[in-house]
């Protein structure tokens, strides 16, 4: 139905070229690593991004959507992860939401809740209709938008990720209503990170990485590790960036049993001074939520810290940043930089007293002190008045990173350190990093990309849907092995 | 974080020119009379724009400065002619007291507002509404409806009241002799100039201002920096708070009594003077003398039309029109500014 597609983000190529055919009455699972494509081939089916090149066609028609109305009119839906209902609406209006039945531009109460409660009785739903949204758990809110796309006619439906935040029974249950779907005929494409659940559901499957197709075929004739020879098999590789020295052995930070809600649960690690402790796994599995406790930007509610041998518990970044644990968020953009301010004011924002007896700042101190940091990052142009948001992604990046230089922290944690990055400004900031660490500093790095993991980890801890999975050494670590630890076990086994 | 160049130079280079065309046109605008009399009747308002500026910078919005301009002068004049005060400090004391009474009531509602914003997290509009409308009932409250100063010939403290009211005066509505200015150049005025000044320096040259900035531009980058965003918040609300009791003060020294309606709608006047100054309600732009700007371009117009013999009505009409024009050309200038980086390419 897809050939060809492509969609260039600035800077980023996201999908190349992929093809994809999904067929009527069968389910294709999609899968690949995280920022492989799968989310922007969703977007793109379902008319809420516009391809750069390549062609959609329904039943050998070429269509063009340039609206997600369009794609719904033409009986595709997709069924993002953060499922798109009304909270406050009833599950009968939002399965009409937009096309609700009415005469004259008065609604059809009486036909709309009679079609409501035959589409919703068709998918096995047992609840009243007239419940809001908000009220109803994940996999009754994922039946309403089942229940959407079929009083919409659909004959595609895409899920992304629809069994991540269900149980087993649930699982069991989406599944049985998704073969009911295929039995009438219409076709299903699975967004599953679960190889389980593909061998499970899925007639065919579609393996992207880095925006390319890199497998196609009968899911029956291809196993597990083959699958994930191909989400992994990178033409993408970063020189290993291995230390000057031996990791001495002081443990610097250490974390036992930490805890926060729903985010993450009993979460222990150990990162030393001169060390680069990598943290993978895929986007959900909590790494940037641990990140952020212990960087006091969020509240944790069991668990202990220990920091250079002392008591830790940080209520704030303030008190963080006091004691010498600092964290570069995954976000620049909303997080880590004020983007109208200059580079100076943004470098010494997290120092200001350093430069300011009295409170009253001393420019001749601060351009200094901004000019030796953006120097040691190498930013370029080496401007230290220029406004932060002119800058390209790997120059805002060294200048959060010159803003933590200037702190002399003890522990810095770098989430997605490179995201939105140039491959030679990834290199530097690598070698970076890893100078850092030669100097004694402890380093915690979150990164999605494996191959960067790799390339700079002394040691990699694998979390998985909120807990430590494993750990490993970084020498000699395989993509293969910290994906398989990365990979959620299926609900069903 | 330096302001778009529309704040720079559009609006002062827009002020230059009203007040030339003004000179040109209307005899007597440009006698020194008028001038500092324009000075006068731009203070009360420059000096509440200064503080508001603060709060809009860090993208917040203080809708009480009126009312508390109300119930500040309220209690400077209160202050001022009670019988235990005059009795203990003198007119003169009394003075000083009721100044300080009326700039630490401002101060004390902007930490009230400044509080709840920071610890409670309420959006700053709310907030301020209510502190707006308690304040406006609290100055009611206190004096039963009617305005505080001039005392009945049969009061017995009548001379020493009106001394009091006196000395506030040489403050409210005082002149410094000045060679070559027959009228001398009003104290109110000065004020706001010299306030005006050390807000710049505060806002350009200390920590305090710079975090200020950050707040406004990033409140979250801010936080992970390790600034103190609520401490930051509560200090902008409580010179807000200040600056308006300090206009109180002013105020009821001007008119030598303290009323529990003054100030009504001054908080528009205010954030109208900070907006047309450059300042940008979305936080993180912003500068002192940016709101000595529009204050004072408002207040040119005003006079301008006023010597034209303008109704009053059409006079408001103007003002409207202006603060659109403001912040269109700011729209107009941002949209020129990106297109220049544009082209210039990032690096």
């Amino acid at each position: 139905m897809l050939s060809a597609v492509t969609k260039r983000f600035p800077g980023v190529v996201a999908l190349d070229g992929v093809d994809l055919a999904v067929h009527a009455g069968r389910v294709h699972a999609l899968v690949g690593e995280n920022g492989a494509g799968k989310s922007t081939l969703l977007k793109i089916v379902a008319g809420a991004y516009a391809a750069d090149a390549g062609t959609l066609a329904l039943d050998g028609v070429p269509r063009h959507f340039s609206a997600p109305r369009e794609a719904l009119s033409a009986g595709v839906t997709v069924i993002y992860q953060e499922l798109s209902l009304v909270p406050q609406l009833s599950a009968e209006a939002n399965i009409f939401l937009g096309m609700e039945p009415a005469r004259h531009g008065v609604l059809d109460r009486r036909r709309a809740a009679a079609e409501a409660r035959d589409a919703l009785a068709s998918l096995g739903a047992d609840f009243d209709p007239a419940t809001p949204a908000a009220e109803l758990s994940i996999a009754e809110q994922q039946l309403v938008e089942l229940a959407r796309a079929l009083a919409r006619d659909a004959r595609l439906i895409a899920m992304d990720e629809p069994t991540a935040a269900l149980s087993h029974v649930e699982t069991e249950r989406l599944f049985a209503q998704i073969r009911r779907l295929c039995s009438r005929g219409i076709a299903v494409v699975f967004v599953s990170h679960r190889l389980e659940e593909i061998r499970r559901i899925a007639d065919d499957v579609t393996v992207l990485r880095d925006g390319r197709r890199v497998f196609s075929g009968l899911a029956a004739q291809v196993d597990d590790a083959a699958l994930i020879r191909h989400m992994v098999g990178r033409d993408v590789e970063y020189a290993r960036q291995a230390p000057a020295a031996p990791v001495p052995g002081s443990p610097l930070l250490e974390v036992a049993g930490l805890s926060r809600g729903r985010g993450f649960a009993r979460v222990s690690l150990v990162v030393r001074r001169g060390e680069i402790v990598g943290l993978a796994g895929l986007v959900g599995a909590g790494r940037t939520e641990v990140a952020r406790c212990i960087a006091g930007a969020d509240a944790y509610d069991a668990g202990t810290m220990t920091l250079a041998g002392a008591p830790y518990r940080p209520a704030s970044p303030r008190e963080a940043i006091a004691r010498g644990v600092v964290y570069l968020p995954e976000d620049r953009k909303t997080q880590g930089l004020v983007l109208g301010m200059s580079v100076r004011e943004n470098v010494t924002l997290a120092t200001l007293p350093q430069f300011s007896p009295w409170g009253v700042v001393r420019p001749a101190a601060e351009r200094e002190a901004a000019a030796r940091q953006t120097g040691a990052v190498e930013l370029r142009p080496p401007d230290i008045e220029r406004e932060t948001g002119t800058l390209s992604g790997g120059n805002q990046q060294k200048v959060v990173l010159a803003k933590w230089l200037l702190a002399d922290a003890d522990l810095l944690i770098f989430d997605e350190p490179t995201r939105g990055v140039d491959v030679a400004a990834k290199a530097e900031l690598h070698h970076l990093i890893r100078t850092l660490a030669d100097a004694g500093k402890a380093i915690l790095v979150i990164s999605s990309e494996l191959p960067e993991v790799l390339a700079l980890a002394d040691r990699i801890v694998v979390m998985r849907e909120g807990s430590v999975a494993g750990e490993m050494a970084g020498e000699g670590a395989t993509a293969e092995a910290v994906l398989a630890l990365a990979l959620p076990a299926s609900n069903a086994a | 974080m330096k302001a778009p160049r529309a704040a720079r130079f559009g609006v002062p280079l827009v002020l230059a020119g009203l007040v030339l065309v003004a000179g040109v046109l209307i005899p007597g605008f440009m006698s020194r009379a008028n001038l500092t009399t324009i000075l006068l009747h731009v203070s009360i308002n420059g000096i509440i724009a200064l503080g508001s500026t603060f709060v809009i910078i860090t993208a917040g919005i203080d809708l009480s400065v009126g009312s508390l301009v109300g119930l500040a002068g309220v209690l400077t004049a209160a202050t001022l002619t009670s019988g235990a005060v005059l009795r203990l400090l003198g007119p003169a004391g009394a003075a000083v007291a009721a100044g300080l009474v009326g700039i630490a009531a401002g101060a004390a509602v902007g930490l009230l507002n400044g509080g709840i914003v920071a610890r409670l997290g309420v959006a700053p509009f709310i907030v301020t509404l209510a502190t707006m409308t308690a304040a406006r009932g609290a100055a009611r409250l206190v004096t039963g409806g009617v305005p505080i100063g001039f005392p009945d010939p049969g009061d017995p403290l009548y001379a020493p009241k009106i001394a009091a009211l006196d000395a506030l005066h040489t403050v409210g509505g005082g002149r410094i002799p000045v060679p070559g200015l027959p009228t001398g150049f009003p104290v109110p005025a000065l004020v706001m100039l010299a306030l005006v000044a050390a807000g710049a320096f505060v806002l350009v040259r200390t920590r305090f201002g710079r975090h200020v900035y950050a707040v406004g531009g990033n409140e979250e980058a801010s936080r992970l920096s390790g600034v103190a965003v609520g401490k930051v918040k509560l200090g902008t609300y409580a010179i807000s708070g200040g600056c308006a009791g300090l206009a109180a003060v002013l105020l009821v020294g001007q008119l030598r009594s303290g009323g529990p309606d003054a100030g009504m709608l001054y908080e528009l006047n205010a954030i109208a003077a900070a907006v047309i100054g450059g300042t940008s309600l979305f936080g993180g732009i912003g500068t002192a003398w940016g709101a000595l700007t529009g204050a004072l371009l408002i207040g040119v117009l005003n006079n301008a039309l006023d010597l034209l013999g303008v109704q009053s009505f059409w006079q408001e009409i103007a003002k409207g029109v202006i603060i659109l024009l403001a912040v269109l050309f700011d729209v107009w200038m941002k949209r020129a500014d990106a297109r220049r980086r544009a082209r210039a390419g990032r690096v």
